[in-house]
C-alpha cells in the first residue's frame, strides 16, 4: 500500500493535474487583474452586496467544512478515542489547507489584503469580525503545530516529531477552544443584522447553532474526504471508524433540530416557516437536506455499513448545512440600494450574480488546495497507519 | 450662520414635506468634499412617485450618514476605523481600514461605500459623509444644509432641532406623520426626520430603540470568559478521561506495562 | 495660423480630459488677481470673494469660497434678496460650468464644411478681423439691415444692442418670444410694466398657472412658495403634468392643455357675479371693469367645466376660496403658461384677476426699471434705420416691444428672404439651433447666410454651425454691467482669472466695435472703467464695491398707486388692443386639439438644467434624470410601449427617436420632454448623444399680439421604434 502511494501516477502531471494548474492559472491572473483595476473590475460586488460568493463559499463553507479537525483532534486527545488515530492526520491537514485557502480568499477579497495583519495590532474589542480573524489566525498556527508532526516524520526528524507530540496537549485544547470560538462566532457575525437577515435565520443564538451544525459537518466531512482519497488513492477504508462516526451524526442532528425550532418556537416566528415564499423554501430545503435525510441516513445500520450509503448521506449532509452557510451569509439577507429610487429599500430588489472571474477565483483556490493535498499524500507518511487498520477490519 | 463655537452635539433635520427633490445638496456636497464624478457621499431615497393618475403623491429622502448616537460601523469595524466624535460626527479613518466591507453590513442604512473601482495602488476605500467637519469646525453648516433653497434640511444642536420637529408637528399636526425619525430609532441617530408618508416609503428601516449591532456586542462581550470556562472544562475532561483511562488500563494490565504505557503519552 | 487641425485636434481643442474630469482631480484655479488685490482675502489667501450666478437669468448673489488662494466653492450670498445665502443645484455647479472640458479657450475659424465640425485657432487680432471685414462687406453689399444679431438675456446685453443699433441693423432676435412674450406684454398692457413683484410674505392663497416652482427654479420665489406652503397657505396649481410643484400644492388640477383661459374666465364669472371683488380698489384704480363684466358673464364654470375638464363646483369653491383670502390672494402670471396662441388672453385674464381682488400692495407690487439711478458712458446717437426688420416688429406684430423681437419670424423671413435676404448673424451667448422651433428650418437658414459668427465659453450648437466662435469668458472670470435689484446695484467680477484667451463681453463688443469704426458707442477704456462710470452718480469707488458686494441706491419713494398705462391705471380692457383689432377684453379662444392618435406634446423644467445651455456641465448631469418622452403608464401600456422602449415620435415638422418614460404622472392625451437635450454639436462630449431636441419637432406657431410661440401646441404621435 505504502508502495503504491509513493509511486502514484496520477500525481504526475496527469489531465487531472493539469485541468488543476489551469484552474490555478485563471485565478491567479484573475486576481492580478483584482489587484490593479479593483474587485469591482471582476466581480458583482456592488453598495449593495459588500459581501458575496466568496465571503459565503471560501469563509463561511470554508470554515465550516474545516471543522472536521477539531471534531478529531478532541475525539483522539481529548477523549483518547484512539482508534480513530488513522483519521486525524487527514482531517488535521483538511484543515489546515482549509484555513489557508480561506486566507488566500480573504487576501483577494479584502480592500486592502496588505493590511490583513493590521487586525492584530488595532484591536476593536466590539467586532465580531475581529475575533474570528485573531481565531483563524491562532488556529492555523495551531493546526501548524498539529500537523508538523507529519511534516517532521515525513523528513525522518523523528526527535523533533516527538519532541512536539510530547507538548501537543496545551495546543490541542487551545485549537479546540479557538474553533468553537470562531465556528460560532461566523454565526455571531451575522448577529450585527437582526433588520437585514429574515428572521428564519436571525436568531441571537446564531453561533450556537453555528457550533452543533460545524460538529456535524466535521463528523461529515471525515466520512466524506476518507471515502473520496480512499478511492482516488486505492486506499482501503477504515469503514467500522466511519460507521462509528456515523452513528453520532443523528445525535448531533437531533440537538440542531431541537434547538433550532424550539428558538422559532420561543421567538414567535413559526408564522414565516410556510408563508414566506422563496425563504421558506430555502429553510426547508437546508432542514431536510442538512438535518432530516441524514439523521434518517445515518440512523439506519445498513447504510452506516456501505461505503457508498456513508458517502451519499454525508454529501446529503454537506449539502444541506453548506446550504445554510450561503442562506444566512446571503440568500436571506435583505439587501438595501438606497442610492436610487426603489419601489421599497429593504426588500429584495437589489441583485446580485457573481461573476465568471470571481467564481474562477474561488475555484482556482480550490484547486490548490486539492493539488496541495494530493503532494502532501504523495511525500509524506499521512496514511501510515492504514496498512494495521485495514487489516483489522477486514478481520471484524 | 449658526453659532456652532459652543459645541455640544449637532444633528441634521430632513422635513420630506420641504423637500423639492432640486439636489442642490447632492452638489454641493460633491463640490465641498471633492467626490469623483462616479461617487457621491448624498442621494435622493425612496420611493418617488405614487399612486395612479390623478390620486398621486410624490416623496423623497435626502439620504447620506445618520450619524448614529450608538453607530454599528465603528462597532463592527474589526480595526477600530471608525469613531464617534463628541459634537456629533461619525468619522472614518482610511488609514487603518483593511477594506473587509463589514461596515457595509452593519449599517442598518447602507451608508458606507466602498470603491470598488480602484486597485492596490490607487487604494480602495470606504466613503461616507463626514458632517463636513472641515466646515462646522470653523462655525459654518455642512455643504448640503448650507445650500438648501427650501431649508428642508437643518443643522444646529440635537436637543432643539427634536424640539423644532415636535413644535412643526403640533402646529400642523395633519401634515406630519406623528413621529421623529431618528429621535430614538437605533438608539437615536443625529439626522432627525420628519415626513408626510411613512417612513420606509423614504427608504428608512423600521428599526426599534435598541441599536441593530446590541445582541452582537453583548454576545462578545461574553466570548473571553467563555473561552476561558471552555477552556478549562476541556482541560479538566482531558486529565478526567486519561486519569479514567490510565486506571482502567492499570487494573487490567501489569503494574511494568502500565509505567510503560504511561510514559509514552506524556 | 495655417495649422489645419483634424476632427480629432478640434476635440482637443475642447477638451481631451472629457469624460474623465472629475471635481475631486482637478487642482482648485487660482483666485483671479484683482480680486486678490480688492482686499477681500487674509494674509494666508482665504476669504470669499462676492459676485453673481449666471447659471439661468435669475443672478443670484454668491460667495466664492477662496482658500489658499484657490477657488474652492460657491456659496448662496446671504446679502442678495435672490439668493438668501442659498445656491440651487445650477449654481452650486457653477464651477463645473467654468471648468466644463470642452470650453472653447481661443478663437476658432471654420476651415471644414459648416457643421462638421473642422476649425482652427486664430488669435484675436485675427479672428475679429475677419468678423469686422465681413460684418462691413456685407453692410457695403447690402445694408446694415442684411446682418442680424440675436442674443440671449444678460447683464452685457445692453452693449450688444449698442454694437448693432451703431452698426445700423434693426434685425434683432432675443429668447424672449420663446418665453414670456405673453406675459409681459400682458402686464405692459395691463400694469404698465413688464413683471410686477410677488411678495409671499403675507400671502394666503395662491393659484400657479403652470408655474412650477420646484423645478424650473427661481431661487428666491421658490424658497419664498414653500415657506409659504410650509405656513399653511393654500396653493392650486393647475399643470397636465404632476411635477414636483403639483406635490407641494394643496390641489392639483390635471387641466386640459390650452384651457387655462377658460378655467380664469370662469374665474371671473364667479367672482363677478357674485359681487366677491374689491369694489373700491376696482372703481379706484382700474378701467374697464364693466366691459369685463360683459365679457366674462356668459363663461360659467359649468361652460369652463366642460372645456377644462375640471369639475365646475371646483372652479366655483376655488373662485370662493381666493375671493375670500383677499388682498392676500396671488394669481401667479407663470412664465409661459400653457404655451398656446390663447395665452396672451389667458395672462390678460390672471393679470385681470390679480386686479379685481386688489391684491396690489399686499401681494404684487411695482418692479423697479432695470440701470435705474446708474450712470453711463457717454455715446452718439444711432443712425437713423429705415429697412423693415425681417421679424415683422412693429409691422406685423404691433405690440411686441423692439428689444424683444420674434425669433422664429426672423428666423422664417430669413429663409423666405422676405422682405429682403439676411446675409450675416451675429449671434452672443444664444443657441438658436437648439432654441427656436422645427430646428431642420433653423440649419437650412443658417445655409443660406454668408456669414455666422458665435460668441460662447462653450462650442455650442449655433457655434458648431457657425464661421467664427468667439471664447468668452465664463461669468467666474468676467465684469459685467452692474445689476440693481430694489436699491442695491450689484456687481459680477472675477474670481478666476480667464482660462486660455477668454475675454470678457465688454471688451469683445468694444474691440469690434473699434475694429468697424464704430468707437464711440464703446467710450469706456476697459470692463472696470466701464463699472466705475455706472457708479459715478452714487459717489462710490469699484474697490469698496467690489468688497461688499454691491453699491446702495438712493432709495426712490414713488406712488405705487400709479401704472404707467395710457389711463394711468390698471386697465381691465384695453382700448389699445381694441383699436389694433384684438380684443380688449379676454374672449374664448379655442385652442387647436390633437387628431385621434395624437398627444399634445408639451415642453417643462428640471431644477438640473436651464434651457440649452447647462447639459454639458458634467456635475449637473451625473445628478441628473436621464432625458426622455413621458407617457401615461396606463396609455402606454394600452400602445403595448413600456418604459424604457425606445419610440419613434412625429409631428408634422419632424421626427426623434427617444426612450420613453412611462409614468402616472401626467394627463392620459399628453406626452412630455424635457428641452435642451439632443444637442448636434460634437464639441460637447457630455451632452452629446444625450436625448433628444423637442425644438426637432416643434411648429412654428406665433401668437399675432405678443409674438410668442405656442410651444405646446404642436400635435405628435408616438410608435415603438
Amino acid at each position: 500500500m505504502k508502495m503504491q502511494i509513493a509511486i502514484n501516477p496520477r500525481l504526475r502531471l496527469s489531465p487531472f493535474v493539469m485541468v488543476l494548474l489551469t484552474l490555478m492559472g485563471i485565478a491567479f491572473v484573475v486576481a492580478m487583474i483584482r489587484y490593479i483595476y479593483g474587485i469591482g473590475a471582476i466581480s458583482d460586488l456592488s453598495y449593495s452586496y459588500p459581501w458575496g460568493f466568496w465571503i459565503s463559499f471560501d469563509l463561511f463553507t470554508g470554515v465550516a467544512i474545516g471543522s472536521g479537525a477539531f471534531v478529531m483532534a478532541a475525539t483522539v486527545y481529548i477523549f483518547e478515542l484512539k482508534e480513530f488515530q488513522p483519521l486525524l492526520k487527514p482531517s488535521v491537514l483538511t484543515g489546515f489547507l482549509g484555513y489557508i485557502m480561506v486566507v488566500i480568499a480573504l487576501l483577494v477579497d479584502l480592500g486592502h489584503p496588505e493590511r490583513i495583519w493590521y487586525m492584530m495590532i488595532h484591536w476593536n474589542h466590539t467586532s465580531v469580525l475581529l475575533e474570528i480573524g485573531i481565531c483563524v489566525m491562532s488556529y492555523l498556527t495551531v493546526l501548524a503545530i498539529e500537523f508538523s508532526p507529519v511534516v517532521f516524520e515525513g523528513l525522518k526528524w523523528q526527535k523533533a516529531a516527538h519532541f512536539v507530540h510530547k507538548f501537543i496537549m496545551p495546543f490541542v485544547i487551545l485549537g479546540v477552544v479557538l474553533s468553537t470560538l470562531h465556528q460560532s462566532s461566523l454565526g455571531s457575525l451575522l448577529l450585527i443584522q437582526p433588520e437585514k437577515l429574515y428572521p428564519l435565520w436571525w436568531t441571537p443564538i446564531l453561533p450556537v447553532l453555528f457550533f452543533i451544525s460545524a460538529v456535524s459537518i466535521g463528523l461529515a466531512m471525515i466520512i466524506f474526504e476518507s471515502s473520496v482519497s480512499s478511492r482516488y488513492f486505492h486506499r482501503g477504508l477504515e469503514i467500522h471508524l466511519l460507521e462509528k462516526l456515523g452513528r453520532a451524526i443523528p445525535v448531533v442532528l437531533v440537538i440542531y433540530l431541537i434547538v433550532r425550532f424550539t428558538q422559532l418556537t420561543l421567538a414567535g416566528d413559526l408564522q414565516y416557516l410556510f408563508n414566506s415564499g422563496l425563504m421558506s423554501i430555502l429553510f426547508w430545503a437546508e432542514i431536510l437536506l442538512g438535518s432530516v435525510i441524514p439523521l434518517i441516513l445515518f440512523s439506519i445500520k445498513k447504510i452506516r455499513q456501505s461505503p457508498n450509503g456513508l458517502l451519499i448521506s454525508a454529501i446529503i449532509l454537506l449539502v444541506g448545512m453548506i446550504l445554510d452557510r450561503f442562506d444566512v451569509s446571503w440568500f436571506a439577507v435583505r439587501h438595501p440600494d438606497p442610492l436610487t429610487y426603489i419601489p421599497s429599500l429593504m426588500q429584495f430588489n437589489a441583485h446580485y450574480i457573481p461573476s465568471l472571474p470571481e467564481l474562477s477565483i474561488s475555484i482556482g483556490i480550490f484547486s490548490a488546495g486539492i493539488l496541495a493535498f494530493g503532494l502532501v499524500a504523495k511525500y509524506l507518511p499521512l496514511f501510515e497507519d492504514e496498512g494495521h487498520h485495514d487489516s483489522a477490519a477486514s478481520a471484524d | 450662520m449658526t453659532d456652532i463655537q459652543n459645541i455640544k452635539h449637532k444633528a441634521f433635520l430632513y422635513d420630506a414635506t420641504r423637500c423639492i427633490d432640486c439636489r442642490a445638496c447632492m452638489i454641493a456636497c460633491s463640490v465641498e468634499n471633492k467626490i469623483p464624478m462616479d461617487k457621491t457621499r448624498i442621494w435622493v431615497a425612496g420611493v418617488g412617485l405614487q399612486g395612479e393618475y390623478p390620486n398621486l403623491d410624490r416623496a423623497s429622502m435626502v439620504y447620506h450618514c445618520m450619524h448614529c448616537e450608538e453607530p454599528d460601523c465603528l462597532s463592527a469595524c474589526p480595526v477600530g476605523a471608525y469613531s464617534k466624535r463628541e459634537d456629533g460626527p461619525v468619522l472614518y479613518n482610511k488609514d487603518v481600514c483593511i477594506g473587509c466591507r463589514y461596515c457595509m453590513n452593519a449599517c442598518p442604512f447602507g451608508v458606507p461605500h466602498f470603491d470598488y473601482n480602484k486597485g492596490l495602488i490607487d487604494g480602495a476605500f470606504i466613503d461616507k459623509c463626514t458632517m463636513c467637519t472641515q466646515r462646522i469646525d470653523v462655525g459654518l453648516e455642512p455643504a448640503c444644509v448650507a445650500t438648501c433653497p427650501t431649508d428642508a434640511l437643518m443643522f444646529g444642536e440635537r436637543a432643539d432641532l427634536i424640539k423644532e420637529a415636535h413644535a412643526r408637528i403640533a402646529a400642523h399636526p395633519d401634515r406630519y406623520i406623528n413621529h421623529v425619525y431618528g429621535e430614538f430609532e437605533n438608539g437615536g441617530t443625529s439626522y432627525l426626520v420628519l415626513s408626510h408618508v411613512p417612513f420606509n416609503e423614504l427608504g428608512l428601516p423600521n428599526l426599534p430603540e435598541t441599536p441593530v449591532k446590541t445582541v452582537s456586542e453583548e454576545v462578545m462581550g461574553i466570548t473571553i470568559p467563555f473561552a476561558l470556562t471552555w477552556g478549562a472544562v476541556l482541560t479538566g475532561v482531558t486529565v478526567g478521561v486519561h486519569e479514567y483511562n490510565k486506571r482502567k488500563e492499570n487494573a487490567a494490565k501489569q503494574p511494568v506495562e502500565a509505567e510503560k504505557e504511561s510514559e509514552e503519552t506524556k | 495660423m495655417t495649422n489645419i487641425l483634424s476632427r480629432r485636434d478640434f476635440l482637443k481643442l475642447g477638451g481631451a480630459t472629457a469624460g474623465a474630469l472629475a471635481i475631486g482631480e482637478f487642482i482648485p484655479p487660482l483666485v483671479a488677481k484683482a480680486a486678490r488685490e480688492a482686499g477681500t482675502l487674509n494674509a494666508n489667501g482665504d476669504g470669499y470673494i462676492s459676485s453673481m450666478c449666471e447659471m439661468c437669468v435669475w443672478r443670484c448673489g454668491l460667495l466664492a469660497k477662496i482658500e489658499g488662494g484657490r477657488v474652492v466653492k460657491l456659496e448662496g450670498n446671504p446679502d442678495h434678496p435672490h439668493s438668501n445665502g442659498k445656491l440651487c443645484p445650477r449654481g452650486q455647479a457653477g464651477l463645473m460650468n467654468t471648468y466644463d472640458p470642452d470650453r472653447v479657450l481661443t478663437p476658432l475659424v471654420r476651415v471644414g464644411k459648416r457643421g462638421e465640425g473642422l476649425f482652427r485657432k486664430a488669435s484675436w487680432d485675427e479672428a475679429l478681423g475677419i468678423v469686422a471685414k465681413n460684418m462691413l462687406d456685407i453692410k457695403q453689399k447690402y445694408g446694415p439691415e442684411a446682418m442680424v444679431f440675436s442674443s440671449t438675456h444678460n447683464l452685457s446685453q445692453p452693449l450688444f444692442e449698442n454694437l448693432l443699433q451703431a452698426f445700423g441693423s434693426p434685425n434683432y432676435g432675443t429668447q424672449r418670444s420663446l418665453c414670456f412674450n405673453a406675459m409681459t406684454i400682458t402686464n405692459i398692457m395691463t400694469y404698465g410694466m413688464e413683471e410686477p413683484n410677488r411678495d409671499y410674505s403675507q400671502v394666503k392663497y395662491i393659484i400657479l398657472t403652470g408655474r412650477n416652482l420646484a423645478e424650473a427654479i427661481s431661487n428666491s420665489e421658490t424658497q419664498d412658495l414653500i415657506h409659504a406652503i410650509d405656513r399653511g397657505v393654500k396653493v392650486v396649481y393647475l399643470d397636465p403634468r404632476f411635477t414636483k410643484t403639483a406635490a407641494k400644492a394643496t390641489e392639483w388640477l390635471p387641466i386640459k392643455p390650452g384651457t387655462d383661459l377658460a378655467f380664469h374666465l370662469a374665474m371671473l364669472n364667479v367672482i363677478i357675479g357674485e359681487g366677491l371683488y374689491n369694489h373700491f380698489f376696482v372703481s379706484q384704480y382700474t378701467i374697464g371693469f364693466d366691459e369685463v363684466a360683459n365679457s366674462v358673464r356668459q363663461y360659467t364654470p359649468e361652460w369652463a367645466s366642460k372645456i377644462t375638464e375640471i369639475p365646475a363646483d371646483t372652479i366655483r369653491r376655488i373662485a370662493r376660496e381666493f375671493a375670500a383670502a383677499a388682498p392676500y390672494a396671488l394669481a401667479h402670471n407663470g412664465w409661459r403658461t400653457s404655451n398656446f396662441v390663447n395665452s396672451f388672453q389667458t395672462e390678460r385674464a390672471i393679470a385681470i384677476l390679480n386686479a379685481l381682488v386688489g391684491n396690489w400692495g399686499t401681494t404684487m407690487s411695482p418692479a423697479g426699471a432695470e440701470g435705474a439711478g446708474l450712470g453711463a458712458p457717454t455715446q452718439p446717437a444711432y443712425p437713423r434705420v429705415s429697412a423693415l426688420r425681417l421679424d415683422g416688429v412693429p409691422w406685423k406684430y404691433p405690440f411686441v416691444p423692439l428689444q424683444y423681437g420674434v425669433i422664429q419670424q426672423m428666423r422664417d423671413s430669413i429663409l423666405a428672404e422676405d422682405p429682403y435676404a439676411a446675409h450675416g448673424w451675429f449671434i452672443s451667448r444664444q443657441n438658436p439651433a437648439m432654441s427656436i422651433p422645427d430646428r431642420k428650418k433653423t440649419l437650412e437658414a443658417f445655409a443660406k447666410l454668408d456669414f455666422i459668427v458665435t460668441i460662447d465659453i462653450i462650442m455650442n450648437d449655433t457655434a458648431w454651425f457657425s464661421d467664427v466662435v468667439l471664447p468668452e469668458a465664463s461669468y467666474l472670470e468676467r465684469y459685467d454691467p452692474l445689476n440693481v435689484v430694489g436699491n442695491r446695484a450689484f456687481i459680477r467680477q472675477p474670481v478666476i482669472e480667464p482660462q486660455g484667451e477668454a475675454k470678457s463681453a465688454l471688451w469683445i463688443y468694444k474691440q469690434l466695435g473699434g475694429l468697424l469704426g464704430l468707437s464711440d458707442f464703446f467710450q469706456y477704456k476697459d470692463d472696470e472703467d466701464y463699472i466705475q462710470q455706472e457708479l459715478a452718480p452714487l459717489g462710490v469707488s469699484l474697490d469698496e464695491v467690489r468688497k461688499q458686494g454691491y453699491a446702495e441706491l438712493p432709495e426712490s419713494n414713488s406712488n405705487i398707486y400709479r401704472w404707467s398705462t395710457p389711463s394711468g391705471k390698471i386697465e381691465l380692457s384695453s382700448a389699445t388692443l381694441d383699436k389694433a383689432g384684438f380684443d380688449g377684453v379676454p374672449k374664448w379662444e379655442e385652442p387647436p386639439a390633437p387628431k385621434p392618435g395624437q398627444f399634445y406634446l408639451l415642453t417643462g423644467k428640471d431644477a438640473r438644467q436651464t434651457q440649452f445651455g447647462t447639459q454639458n456641465n458634467q456635475l449637473l448631469h451625473k445628478y441628473d434624470d436621464e432625458p426622455g418622452l413621458w407617457m401615461n403608464t396606463k396609455v402606454a401600456s394600452s400602445q403595448g410601449l413600456k418604459d424604457g422602449d425606445m419610440v419613434q415620435v412625429t409631428s408634422d415638422v419632424g421626427q426623434i427617436y427617444v426612450k420613453l418614460i412611462a409614468t402616472q404622472a401626467i394627463r392620459p392625451d399628453c406626452v412630455y420632454m424635457t428641452p435642451g437635450f439632443g444637442h448636434l454639436s460634437m464639441g460637447l462630449t457630455t451632452a452629446y448623444g444625450l436625448g433628444s431636441s423637442d425644438s426637432d419637432l416643434h411648429v412654428t406657431y406665433t401668437d399675432p399680439i405678443s409674438g410668442g410661440q405656442a410651444l405646446s401646441q404642436t400635435f405628435v404621435t408616438v410608435k415603438k421604434a
